[in-house]
């Protein structure tokens, strides 16, 4: 089945059967890897990433549900050669150690402050509820996207003054 | 690296709802099967476990975004919310958290929010795994669940709709097409308890959904649901009829439990025990009736 | 906008700060390749495994179904291995199975197929003929020795550390003497259960073979493991290995020894087909065929004075090592040298027994045997103290080892001894001493208590292990004043990367931006010893250092006035070529350890740590959520303190996991819930919010100013904390892991029932 989606907001073409997973065409046709596969079975939150607009496991859907949407994957979140300050944050305030469940966390992490700029620790760990990490016990990811939050609410404030 | 074979399944899109019932409908006559998909969260999982292929294989009914099973409204005191729509946008849904606050609540415990954000009220009662919690929250309002076939709307009250473990009187070429809740009155008493695994991403052991109207000491309509003990979602009847035929004050820890001990019929399986279930099932629908006020 | 590597001041020094980790940016961006993530190979097949469905058999036959087209599908058994043996300590487990199966999950046959698809089928297309034999599953009856499954006996290992009263000629009897004669005696029975590692990123490995030999590059913590299993397994030269490290999403032990074997797998298969294979585990058969944590039951007496001083203590520990020995006699080895916890003890009697059964074979994971003990010890004391009638903490605190005390194998403990510390800070930020005192608060259908644990953790190889490893490091100097560290050890999420070149960068007084570390690959890299046992920051970090110091004395020594380092460096490399510093460990002096007796000093150094846990049960679902966890931990000096944090709060996390909700399902060996599903470990919402607190008493031959290892450490004491805690909520003493809902209920209603009679 051909799919067109926008993917990282480039127009992108893949032709799968239909059940493929969206997982299987951004890992494999459209060479995108920084989307991981921890379980296959949608609780980990590793395959991440946003489906139009909304945080989604690509391991659960399927590219023939896909035609016509929008996908941003670990690898949109910043242009190339930067970070995003979330991104910056995760790695610097101890958010990433062995870095397989960062990139679905910060998708997780990205759709929470998108909606709500200055969150609790409650409402950080509810946001990234479904992203499982087995090394950091979560503390300091919540730290970093906290740092975050803050960061961009000073940064807004200063383009706003 | 998923290693089942991915069988070579036929998808299709229909635009329509009519088209997706004619569709449905001359493949029961030939005894074809069909797979209705929408959010994908339980199928998928069926599917990269190869638990669906069969010979031949079914054709897979792309329905999400059949304009027809989306919508929340409000239809005087009923609440319609359709077939398609995600728990997220239910979540996210004014009318929803007005009026039907259990339904809103309950859509915090279904998996996360990537699970939240694709599966659907209609999928899971298509499902009709008996551990569905949100089956178990509308369950509570005792819905009538509205299903669609190329011979016409039919509404399945929610008590008439599971038969046994994952199997409904829904006919192989009916579609669920909306949940009608009929509302409370304002002010009515809800709860919604989960006992899951864990505090996310979890399957229940015991997940209940009540509504209650009081007034002057009594019940007066009350709604009970739990998931997770027995083969399908169990609506309590015995403790409904205890509950509404007793003044709240005159009922009893024993005699609650004796009845939930009846109508709940939980298993020993690998996430918890037939015993802890009963416990737990007679505890929460206590913990419900000390908030009506009830010496339990 | 960030640029998260801009290099910072280059004369400040590095080590203590939180520098942002090397591997940082790759991490967040994606970018970062762990196995999967590497593109196709030309020609690559995938590989899979074809696995015993019996726990116990003979196998008969490997049989292909001739009817399916096997022609672009390759197969290999146990006739194509030409060592069939994976080398680790006895050589009693084969890489393919030939004649007996003895585990369900077991590899019989191995399929590649560069149809993914195909594959599938191919691996449905292969029948076992297993003729089946009674089977074992639990220890105990292992123990009895009625079927005979392993060895004479099924017995793998035994150890027995004596001390005091046992060392006597009549040992056995003079010991239970000196306990009887106490005056408070109390016994008790401690069982912990199997964990699955579950880091979120399965085994995988990619395997090839060209002109130099054979290639394995995948997710794994110990290259030079993989280098020696193959050695044996296909009888090669070193120089013909080659084993990289990709990077590696999670390991804890998961992948110290398992590795070897999927390696060994994918270049089996490489080799009899001639194209590269790879070969990536589902999580199904990840959880199902890899080592878990081996399970335990401990039986402890202990005698003490009526006013709390202890001065006795037995105990018996088993454990159910598998199938196959792999690494069972060191897991024994290292739980029985926990098993007295971090307490003066006057007379003991440690006996440890491993034994098999026809599980797959457990392994390594984080603790390593010291999570197991200090369950046992720390539920121990805490029955002591309620017998007692004084606190656990207070128990605890008060028969610390101090500087100068004597260990359970005669240790004499010097220096870097941060207990005491850590016991003082973890109690002041959670007011334990207070709450403990004012007994279980209970709220509506809530009950919180508050509970501790206090344990040390040994760092590196015990005894003469790190002396037998030989460890090596290598420091080159490049053009630009740049150095590369090349060690074998791994970076697995715990930033080795960074901290060694943190270390590196402070001991040649260098900017940190003019350190790199190598890839650990077997190809460039020397045998620094293994990713384990708490050894990585101080041991290898230590001749990190060494190696740094050598190679900038090197320059010093021809820098003239005004010259940079990195001209200096230049000249030195013009004059006399290639510089390299090749430094090997050499433990203290003063570490004298007694194989035969188990006695002496069993490790350098302990890190020390104390947990305060604050729980929350509801008293009808008899849930169990941990509200808050405070921790303090002597880590010797934090390179890193993010990262030290980071290390412990994880460690942490996975023992509140191993203590509340983790559970292996078992049924006829088989594995009932070998997906993430049901086998449930904390999310962010179950997790508490962690309040760590370093505690910073030197190690004398510890890197960057004295650090200690403190990888395991935290895995040991953090569900015994819970456990205390839930004690203290709802007064029932759980001795069992897990403290599942489901066993807090039964034992909440069983000690309700007692009451009533």
């Amino acid at each position: 089945m051909k799919v067109a989606l926008k993917v990282n907001g480039v127009q992108r073409h893949v032709d799968m059967a239909p059940l493929a997973r969206l997982l299987d065409a951004l890992r494999g046709p459209l060479g995108l890897t920084g989307t991981k596969e921890g379980c296959g079975e949608g609780e980990c939150g590793s395959c991440a990433v946003f489906l139009d607009g909304v945080p989604v496991n690509a391991c659960l859907v399927p590219i023939g549900q896909c035609d016509g949407c929008e996908v941003v994957t670990v690898e949109g979140l910043a242009a190339a050669g930067h970070l995003a300050p979330l991104q910056a944050c995760m790695a610097e305030h101890g958010g990433a150690q062995c870095g397989i469940c960062t990139p679905g966390m910060l998708i997780a992490a990205e759709a929470l402050l998108r909606r709500n700029p200055d969150p609790t620790p409650v409402e950080v760990r509810t946001a990234i509820a479904g992203n499982l990490c087995r090394c950091t016990g979560y503390e300091r990811i919540v730290q970093s996207v906290l740092h975050a939050a803050h960061e961009l609410r000073s940064t807004e404030k200063g383009a706003a003054e | 690296m998923s290693l089942v074979d991915l069988p070579r399944y036929e998808f299709a899109r229909p635009a329509t709802l009519d088209e997706t019932c004619a569709m449905l409908a001359e493949r029961e006559a030939k005894r074809e099967k069909t797979v209705l998909l929408a959010g994908g969260t339980d199928f998928m999982v069926q599917v990269s476990q190869g638990k669906l292929a069969s010979d031949p294989l079914p054709l897979v009914v792309d329905i999400g975004r059949l304009d027809e099973l989306r919508g929340v409204r409000l239809d005087g005191s009923r609440l319609r919310i359709g077939a398609a729509v995600t728990y997220l946008e239910l979540q996210r849904d004014p009318i929803v958290r007005e009026y039907a606050p259990l339904v809103a609540q309950m859509t915090h415990d279904i998996g996360g929010p990537t699970i939240q954000a694709r599966g659907t009220l209609g999928g899971n009662l298509a499902t009709a795994s008996p551990a569905g919690d949100g089956i178990a929250a509308i369950a509570a309002y005792d819905p009538i669940i509205e299903v669609q076939s190329v011979r016409g709307r039919r509404r399945i009250p929610m008590a008439e709709l599971q038969t046994g473990y994952k199997a409904t009187t829904r006919a192989g070429d009916e579609l669920i097409v909306a949940i009608e809740l009929p509302l409370p009155a304002h002010g009515a008493a809800w709860c919604w308890r989960k006992v899951g695994t864990r505090l996310a991403q979890a399957i229940s052991k015991v997940a209940l959904g009540a509504v209650a109207e009081v007034s002057g000491g009594k019940v007066g309509r009350i709604g009970l649901a739990i998931a997770s003990v027995g083969p399908t979602t169990s609506l309590l009847p015995r403790t409904r009829a205890l509950v509404t035929a007793t003044p709240l004050a005159n009922l009893t820890a024993a005699t609650v439990d004796a009845v939930v001990a009846e109508d709940v019929s939980p298993i020993d399986d690998v996430r918890s025990t037939r015993e802890y279930r009963v416990h737990t099932a007679k505890a929460v629908v206590r913990g419900f009736l000390r908030e009506l006020g009830a010496p339990v | 906008m960030h640029d998260a590597n801009k290099p910072r001041d280059t004369r400040a020094p590095v080590v203590g700060e939180n520098v942002t980790r090397l591997d940082g940016a790759a991490k967040v961006t994606g970018v970062a390749r762990y196995v999967d993530d590497l593109p196709a190979m030309p020609g690559e097949l995938h590989g899979a495994t074809v696995r015993s469905p019996l726990p116990r058999g003979v196998l008969r036959a490997v049989m292909l179904d001739p009817s399916f087209d096997w022609s672009d599908v390759t197969v290999v058994t146990a006739k194509d291995v030409p060592d069939n043996v994976v080398q680790l300590i006895v050589d009693d487990q084969p890489v393919l199975a030939a004649e007996r199966v003895n585990h369900r999950y077991e590899p019989v046959a191995l399929v590649a197929c560069a149809d993914k698809a195909k594959l599938a089928r191919a691996v449905a297309a292969v029948t076992l003929d297993i003729e089946p034999l009674p089977a074992v599953f639990d220890a105990e009856e292992s123990l009895l020795g009625r079927t005979v499954i392993w060895g004479e006996s099924n017995v793998q290992n035994r150890y027995l550390i004596t001390k005091g009263a046992a060392d006597a000629d009549d040992g056995e009897a003079a010991f239970e003497a000196a306990l009887r004669a106490c005056d408070v005696v109390v016994r008790g029975e401690y069982s912990t259960h199997h964990q699955e590692q579950l880091y979120i990123e399965t085994n995988g490995m990619v395997a090839w073979w060209d002109d130099d030999g054979v290639h394995a590059t995948g997710s794994l913590q110990c290259p030079y493991y993989v280098h020696k299993a193959f050695k044996r397994c296909f009888h090669l030269e070193p120089e013909q290995i080659h084993i990289t490290q990709a990077v590696t999403g999670g390991g804890f032990g998961g992948k110290e020894e398992y590795p070897s074997l999927i390696a060994m797998h994918a270049a089996l298969l490489a080799k009899k087909s001639g194209r590269p294979v790879r070969m990536i585990y589902d999580r199904v058969e990840d959880f199902e065929a890899t080592t878990k944590r081996h399970p335990s039951r401990c039986i402890v007496e202990t005698g003490c004075d009526a006013d709390g001083t202890l001065r006795a203590l037995k105990m018996r520990v088993l454990m159910d090592a598998g199938a196959y020995v792999t690494l069972s006699p060191v897991v024994l080895s290292r739980g029985v040298l926990h098993a007295g916890g971090c307490y003066r003890w006057r007379d003991v009697r440690i006996e440890g027994v491993s034994v098999a059964t026809n599980t797959p074979p457990n392994g390594a994971f984080r603790g390593f045997g010291a999570p197991q003990t200090t369950w046992a010890i720390e539920r121990h004391l805490d029955a002591v103290a309620r017998r007692l009638g004084i606190d656990a903490g207070e128990l605890k605190r008060k028969n610390l080892l101090a500087e100068g005390d004597s260990t359970a194998t005669s240790q004499v403990l010097h220096g870097s001894i941060g207990g005491a510390e850590c016991v003082e800070k973890a109690f002041a930020a959670s007011d334990y001493v207070a709450k403990r005192r004012r007994g279980p608060i209970v709220e509506g259908r809530k009950a919180r208590g508050i509970g501790c644990s206090v344990f040390m953790h040994g760092g590196g190889f015990t005894g003469s292990g790190e002396r037998m490893l030989k460890g090596k490091v290598a420091v080159d100097l490049l053009l630009g004043g740049r150095l590369e560290v090349r060690s074998a050890s791994t970076d697995i999420g715990q930033g080795t990367e960074t901290i060694f070149a943190q270390i590196a960068a402070d001991a040649a007084g260098v900017s940190i931006s003019a350190v790199s570390v190598a890839v650990p690959s077997t190809t460039r890299v020397p045998d620094s010893g293994p990713t384990v046992a708490s050894r990585t920051v101080m041991v290898v970090g230590s001749i990190v250092e060494r190696a740094a110091r050598e190679i900038a004395e090197r320059v010093e020594a021809v820098r003239r006035a005004g010259e940079s380092f990195a001209a200096a460096g230049d000249r030195l490399l013009a004059q006399e070529g290639p510089q390299t510093a090749l430094v090997q460990y050499e433990p203290p002096a003063w570490v004298n350890w007694d194989d035969k007796r188990y006695k002496g000093d069993a490790y350098p150094v302990y890190a020390w740590m104390v947990d305060v846990a604050e729980v929350e049960v509801d008293l009808d679902t008899f849930e169990t959520r941990v509200l808050e966890f405070w921790s303090a931990a002597d880590v010797g000096k934090a390179i890193h303190p993010l990262m030290c944090k980071g290390q412990l709060e994880g460690g942490s996390l996975q023992a509140i996991g191993w203590a509340l909700s983790e559970e292996v399902v078992w049924k006829d060996g088989a594995i009932v819930n070998p997906r993430m599903t049901n086998y449930i470990i904390p999310t962010a919402l179950d997790a508490p919010p962690f309040h760590t607190i370093l505690v910073e008493a030197p190690y004398a031959h510890g890197p960057g100013g004295g650090a200690k290892g403190i990888g395991e450490l935290p895995m040991d004491g953090g569900a015994s904390a819970v456990a205390a805690a839930v004690e203290h909520a709802i007064g029932v003493a759980i001795d069992h892991l897990p403290l599942t809902p489901e066993r807090l209920f039964a034992a909440w209603a069983r000690s309700n029932s007692e009451a009533a009679q």
